[in-house]
């Protein structure tokens, strides 16, 4: 479920990150801080590069469904939550406002 | 010009194996890199430093920095800083010798210790008298850094290079290294004839019936030390090798690990590349003589994607091992695979062939083959 102040939580990528796009459809992410590892397919790819900038989950789930066909409504905010969380839990990505209500 | 039916190839490579200067402290009896050390200039600081932003953007993951001895050059941190600021992780390839306290305060800094994959060093012998044949006059020097490295918890890797002098020895460098340092494992490999182990071949390189020795000792020490030794190349690797190849010729079932009856030893090419240290750009430090380009002049890039030699050696896997001269009438040709292009090159100077110190053929021929250990 989305929470009212969700959309005040912005995401970036973490500026140390590697993308390598050695296929053409998907990459990877290599975090050198910790030597981790990340597949992306073509959606990850996509979130991946919008978070160049900073953006909310809002934001996120706008631009997908203007880019890729038969967003599911309801599946996509929760899968989009739960990959940018783990994302941020491995430190991929990052926070950049979090301000409460 | 690609070759045709090219293999699918990632657009950059992930790794970079750079020899940071071509000075070193000792003259060991088997540096491969011997002779590429004489006559050619270290880069200057700024000339790595801004290739590694080149590296950067070419998104390589990390840097594996030999030389010579790495730890010779004055602003090797500095260096490491230019690695850390774009964004990649390293490796240090080292005699050791040079490693005291005061070094090791300076990876405390920043992400230094952070980005470290391992510092390896080379131990050669059980003791001075040994370990200096190889490695004249370093055996306290080794081992004092080895100590510091392992007291402090530096990641770790040990290499021993299996050779005439050391091979009654093994057992005594395993205990010493994995009982009384107490390292997690240690790799070996052998001494090759090339660079000043090719001068010092009769001396140092081991003949089929010590190779075969090689193996004994070893399979004794991994019943020792389960899984703790390993091994790319040399003895250790070769018994795997051959062991597979006698159960596929008897059973008919082949690995899955890797292509049995081509060119198929080397997947380097397909993942990295290795600079000089004035910056001449090789396929591997085994083939030092195919020169490639320069990083100051050329593209990494380019030479990666479209240069004649790197998609010679990635297409030398297509090649059956029955059409490889002096293969041809095999018995073995169906399950061997070649071994190193670099050394075939090197023996040979023609790396389509395969590398005669690996060949099962005449291995068995001298020694009866791994039936008989
Ligand atoms: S001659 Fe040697 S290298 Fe050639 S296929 Fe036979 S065993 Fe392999």
């Amino acid at each position: 479920m989305r929470t009212k102040n969700e959309n005040l939580v912005e995401y970036i990528k973490n500026p140390d990150v590697v993308l390598r796009e050695e296929d053409i459809d998907g990459a990877l992410l290599f975090n050198p801080d910790t030597n981790q590892i990340k597949v992306l397919n073509t959606t990850g790819l996509f979130i991946w590069k919008l978070c160049e900038k900073k953006h909310n989950i809002g934001n996120i789930i706008k631009a997908l469904k203007n880019s890729f066909d038969q967003v599911p409504d309801d599946k996509a905010s929760e899968q989009v939550k739960s990959f940018i969380n783990e994302m941020k839990e491995s430190g991929f990505i990052g926070i950049i406002k979090d301000q409460k209500e | 010009m690609k070759a045709k039916n090219s293999f699918h190839i990632i657009p950059t490579p992930k790794s970079v194996s750079i020899s940071i200067t071509g000075k070193c402290n000792l003259k060991c009896k088997y540096c491969f890199y011997a002779n590429e050390m004489e006559g050619l200039k270290d880069l200057s600081t700024e000339q790595w430093l801004s290739f590694f932003k080149k590296l950067k953007d070419l998104n390589v993951m990390d840097v594996s920095l030999t030389g010579g001895e790495a730890f010779i050059r004055p602003d090797l941190f500095e260096l490491i800083d230019g690695i850390i600021s774009n964004n990649m992780r390293y490796n240090i390839l080292s005699n050791g010798t040079l490693i005291n306290e005061n070094i090791l305060k300076k990876f405390e800094n920043g992400k230094r210790r952070l980005r470290l994959d391992y510092i390896q060093i080379s131990i050669d012998g059980s003791c001075a008298e040994i370990h200096n044949k190889s490695r004249p006059n370093s055996f306290d020097r080794a081992i004092k850094g080895l100590k510091l490295l392992k007291e402090n918890n530096f990641p770790l890797a040990v290499r021993t290079t299996i050779n005439k002098h050391n091979l009654d020895d093994l057992e005594n460098i395993a205990k010493l290294l994995l009982e009384d340092i107490g390292v997690s494992s240690f790799g070996n490999n052998e001494s090759m004839p090339i660079g000043s182990g090719c001068r010092n071949e009769a001396s140092m390189s081991l003949t089929n019936k010590e190779k075969l020795e090689a193996m004994r000792i070893i399979e004794k020490l991994l019943k020792r030390y389960p899984g703790r030794l390993n091994a790319q190349a040399g003895p250790q690797a070769k018994l795997k090798m051959y062991a597979e190849m006698e159960h596929a010729k008897k059973t008919g079932e082949k690995p899955k690990t890797w292509q049995m009856g081509y060119l198929t030893a080397c997947g380097c090419v397909f993942s990295k590349i290795d600079i000089l240290h004035d910056g001449t750009i090789v396929p591997c430090c085994m083939l030092p003589g195919l020169k490639l380009g320069n990083i100051l002049t050329d593209s990494i890039k380019d030479i990666w994607q479209n240069n004649k030699i790197m998609w010679d050696i990635r297409n030398r896997r297509k090649i059956p091992m029955k059409e490889v001269p002096g293969c041809e009438n095999c018995e073995w040709n169906e399950y061997c695979n070649g071994s190193c292009p670099g050394m075939a090159h090197q023996l040979t100077g023609d790396f389509n062939r395969a590398n005669p110190e690996d060949c099962y053929r005449e291995f068995k021929k001298e020694t009866g083959g791994i039936d008989a250990l």
